[in-house]
């Protein structure tokens, strides 16, 4: 069973989504996240293992990877996908809630924006962090947070901005999330802003990049 | 060696050429909507900036979605600031093969070309640098941003024949450009900035290189703008053959300007938002007169903003930064 984790760790670190995919040509005609976990469970392993010991550990070499110039955006991308792939195999077990996540994250890129390719990748990392990840989408107003608040209580939420006017939309809006949600943790991203910025508008951190919300959510959730 | 570059490169003094339409809108009273929708208004913003500042060259908006309208993209365009691409216009192989490369005469570009035109007609002591999006950052908002990156994978075939369709089109934009009388045009490709050096030659430079073969000469520049290349990526942008390289501030530019043939122009990268936006004038003042002294050995640089100035720059910002290259050029 630990050889398929750790195969299974491989595909979703070099993003082989599934046997079909070309990529990476080094796995070309090999099983794929998506066989690789449905083999798995078909042998019996612990979903909260899959996890926990392949997925999470792959997606954190991953997120390091990045952080450290190692691969690119394209790369990451693909190793979000293969994720995912493994994912869709375990969604029964969260519902059921057999395996246990670390908490809710809900990403948005902020009112007025529409611009997605930042909020997607951290999307996608934080998930394979081992978070659910509440997709709000692109344009979302303070008031769709609180809704989605409304339904998972206690949740961290994200904001992105990749424009100068969309960021000032930031403050208005964690104020207005936290009138009716006071504690809530927030933490924003996005080209243009900074950790000077961030603190300026009351959020709780700034993320440089997808590792960088990982290693605030985990500090968080501990 | 390219004349105006030649002239830039012999001046005893340091130039300056931020990337600055917005404070010539704001100064003209108008806003952003009436600027990427109307050359006349545009142009007057060309002409605003180039009254006020002690700039080397005039530029124009840079707009990355006039090319993508033009294609079929949907645009949502706000009243102040630049227009977004809305929602996803090709899909696959189908949709790409059937994709149309548009004429000239499609939704905003006579309006931009209005907007060159004038500024060449009416702007006679400055050159005119025209602008276009780059061929990768073009295929990516017809694709989508996020689906490109991991399709050049998957389906590179598709990828590339999407990428010849956007090439035709702007060699074609470039050469209305230059006929136009326009001194050049800064080809923005941030998107190939998230690539690696590899990837962005093979989905960008070696497109970007056609545009330079089929529009570059002794009075036309390609200045190839990438503010998503965070260094990785300088060798691919070399190697398009553009006259003048232009970076965000995201790289570190004396290292930049080592790895960067000295017959080439390198430009950039006062921070736009960071800095130029957000930061107090003396603070404008420390950064642009740091990155002059860093800079002084390379007689091809060219001090600039790295990436276009957003809307609502303070006025004392810009000006200090001015103010530093005045004093650093009285030395």
């Amino acid at each position: 069973m630990t050889d398929i984790l750790n195969q299974l760790g491989l595909c979703v670190e070099f993003g082989k989504i599934n046997q079909a995919s070309p990529y990476p040509p080094t796995m070309k005609g090999q099983p794929g996240a998506s066989e690789l976990t449905k083999e798995i469970l078909e042998k019996g392993a612990n979903p909260q293992d899959i996890l926990n010991t392949a997925l999470v550990p792959a997606m954190n070499r991953v997120g390091n990877k990045f952080t450290e110039g190692k691969i690119f955006v394209p790369q990451m991308l693909l190793s979000a996908k293969a994720m995912n792939e493994s994912m869709k195999f375990l969604k029964p077990y969260f519902l059921s809630g057999e395996i246990k996540r670390k908490g809710v994250f809900i990403i948005g890129t902020v009112a007025g924006d529409l611009h997605d390719i930042g909020k997607n990748l951290v999307g996608m990392m934080v998930e394979g962090a081992g978070w659910e990840v509440v997709d709000l989408g692109v344009d979302v107003s303070a008031e769709k947070y609180i809704q989605a608040l409304d339904e998972h209580p206690g949740a961290v939420c994200g904001m992105s901005a990749l424009l100068t006017t969309t960021m000032s939309n930031m403050h208005p809006m964690i104020t207005t999330i936290r009138e009716k949600h006071p504690n809530t943790k927030i933490i924003v991203g996005g080209a243009p802003l900074n950790a000077q910025f961030a603190a300026e508008i009351g959020a709780d951190a700034y993320g440089r990049d997808p590792q960088d919300d990982i290693n605030w959510l985990n500090s968080i959730a501990s | 060696m390219n004349t105006w570059i030649k002239q830039i490169m012999d001046s005893p003094t340091r130039v300056a050429i931020p990337i600055m339409t917005h404070p010539g809108i704001e100064e003209s009273g108008k806003k952003v909507f009436d600027a990427v929708t109307d050359g006349e208004v545009h142009f007057q913003a060309i002409k605003a900036v180039s009254d006020t500042f002690n700039t080397a060259a005039c530029t124009v908006i840079m707009d990355l979605t006039v090319e993508a309208q033009a294609f079929g993209c949907s645009i949502r365009m706000p009243e102040h600031e630049i227009p977004n691409v809305i929602g996803r216009l090709i899909y696959d192989q189908e949709t790409t093969e059937n994709l149309e490369v548009p004429s000239l005469s499609t939704a905003r570009v006579p309006e931009y070309l209005k907007a060159n035109r004038l500024a060449v007609e009416n702007i006679k002591n400055k050159p005119i640098l025209s602008g276009c999006i780059g061929p990768f950052s073009l295929a990516g908002r017809l694709y989508d941003m996020s689906e490109i990156m991991v399709s050049i994978y998957i389906e590179p075939d598709v990828i590339q024949t999407l990428l010849e369709k956007c090439t035709k089109f702007l060699i074609s934009y470039c050469q209305e450009l230059k006929a136009i009388g326009t001194a050049g045009v800064v080809i923005a490709e941030p998107a190939a900035g998230l690539l690696s050096d590899e990837d962005c030659r093979q989905y960008s430079s070696v497109y970007v290189k056609q545009i330079v073969e089929a529009v570059q000469d002794d009075t036309f520049t390609v200045i190839l703008h990438n503010c998503g290349n965070t260094g990785q990526c300088t060798p691919a942008m070399i190697e398009t053959g553009a006259a003048a390289l232009h970076f965000g501030n995201a790289v570190d530019m004396e290292a930049t300007l080592k790895a960067c043939p000295n017959d080439i122009l390198v430009m950039g990268n006062i921070d736009p938002v960071g800095i130029l936006k957000q930061a107090t004038s003396d603070k404008v003042y420390e950064e642009t007169t740091k990155l002059l002294e860093k800079t002084k050995l390379y007689r091809n640089f060219v001090l600039s903003s790295g990436c276009d100035m957003p809307p609502g720059v303070p006025m004392a910002n810009i000006k200090a930064f001015y103010q530093a290259l005045n004093d650093f050029n009285s030395k």
